[in-house]
């Protein structure tokens, strides 16, 4: 009986352990999202825990990274962005290791309209777990004041479409989306969110180790929603700057090299405070 | 009844009227570095360009060139040897002008 007991509290604790104290976020950062004009974007691929500037990941490469870019209904075009992205090395307080930054010049997103970017990485392996990981990204942008697909699926494999203009939200706004996994909405789906309390530093490739929030609990460094019964999230947001919003668990492929793989959607947005 | 008609025919009209105050004419336009400038136009509610009238005048104020925005809203004209403006006229109070001296690559 006693050993039982023990053995139970050993594989408790055992999973206590793998059980991360924060979320794995695949990061795509550009400083501004709405821009009054065309310009040089920088961007900064880093697959971390953004909310507490923690361990980075190798995300196993990139497979893609490009735009769908819309201005107003004229046609959508494709715009390949896989040219400009340059492995790095992201360093956070206690974590280094490779990432990717691309500086779009300002010819390819000069024009008025929606950039709807995707970033697909490659396979990253969770050791602890015995899973595979890939985190399908979107960040949308917008040029000038003239939308364009911001609420319109790419088609990814799966991926988060807002309901509410991502590039366009106040603090205080209630962030609505649905997710989708090959075009149709996932009921159930689990959603984590975490604030960017460490803003990233391009110039060193670096997040400080000073957080901008404090968390009275690990429940909110990551915190837990769920898709309703037609695939749709809402969340409030409080505070102003970037939110990561990931599903987990949504994609259609379950297995790659004969272990199991988690392919989750994600999808960032800037909150602006009103003044 | 014919009362009622007017009334309708009145919130008709203001909605109409609101719909066109909710969307502000948008155009940008760059070098093409090859002689050339094309200005790209729009609506901030997304409608299309397409069919607005164009015009590039000089410092004068005289009209130089003048065309419409093409289908994907675009218009691209000659670059003009000394200062001049691009006027978007997408009819009243829905007008865009664009500095020539701005008009960048």
């Amino acid at each position: 009986m006693k050993k039982g007991i023990f053995a139970a509290f050993a594989l408790l604790a055992v999973l206590a352990l793998s059980v991360p104290a924060s979320a794995h976020f695949m990061m795509v950062y550009t400083p501004e999202i709405a821009k009054e004009k065309g310009g040089d974007m920088d961007f900064r691929m880093v697959f971390t825990h953004p909310a507490e500037a923690g361990h980075t990941m190798d995300m196993g490469g990139v497979k893609e990274f490009y735009a769908m870019y819309q201005r107003g209904d004229s046609k959508p075009k494709k715009l390949d962005f896989m040219k400009y992205v340059k492995e790095i090395e992201w360093k956070n307080p206690e974590s280094r290791n490779k990432a990717f930054s691309a500086l779009l010049p300002k010819k390819e997103v000069r024009s008025m309209g929606d950039y709807t970017f995707v970033f697909v990485p490659g396979y990253y392996f969770e050791k602890e777990e015995g899973v595979y990981m890939q985190q399908i990204t979107k960040v949308i942008a917008n040029v000038g004041g003239i939308p364009g697909n911001w609420a319109e699926p790419v088609g990814l494999p799966c991926e988060i479409v807002p309901l509410i203009k991502p590039y366009g939200v106040w603090t205080g706004n209630v962030f609505k989306a649905q997710v989708l996994s090959q075009g149709k909405p996932v009921a159930g789906a689990e959603v984590e969110v975490e604030y960017m309390s460490h803003m990233p530093d391009l110039k060193s490739n670096t997040m400080p180790a000073k957080s901008s929030v404090d968390y009275p609990h690990d429940a909110f460094v990551t915190q837990t929603i769920f898709t309703d019964a037609n695939g749709y999230i809402t969340f409030g947001v409080p505070k102003a700057g970037w939110w990561g919003f990931a599903a987990l668990g949504v994609g259609p492929d379950t297995e790659y090299k004969g272990k199991e793989l988690s392919q989750d959607a994600v999808i960032w947005v800037k909150a602006v405070d009103m003044k | 009844m014919k009362k009622l008609m007017t009334l309708t025919l009145v919130l008709a009209l203001s909605a109409f009227a609101a719909t066109a105050f909710a969307h502000s004419p948008l155009c940008d336009c760059f070098d093409n570095g090859d002689g050339t400038v094309t200005c790209e136009g729009g609506f901030s509610d997304g409608s299309s360009a397409s069919g607005v009238k164009m015009y590039v005048k000089d410092g004068a104020g005289k009209v130089l060139q003048e065309g419409k925005m093409n289908a994907d809203s675009e218009f691209s004209f000659k670059k003009p040897e000394g200062g001049y403006m691009v006027l978007f006229d997408g009819g009243e109070g829905h007008t865009v002008e664009v500095n020539g001296a701005d008009i960048v690559e």
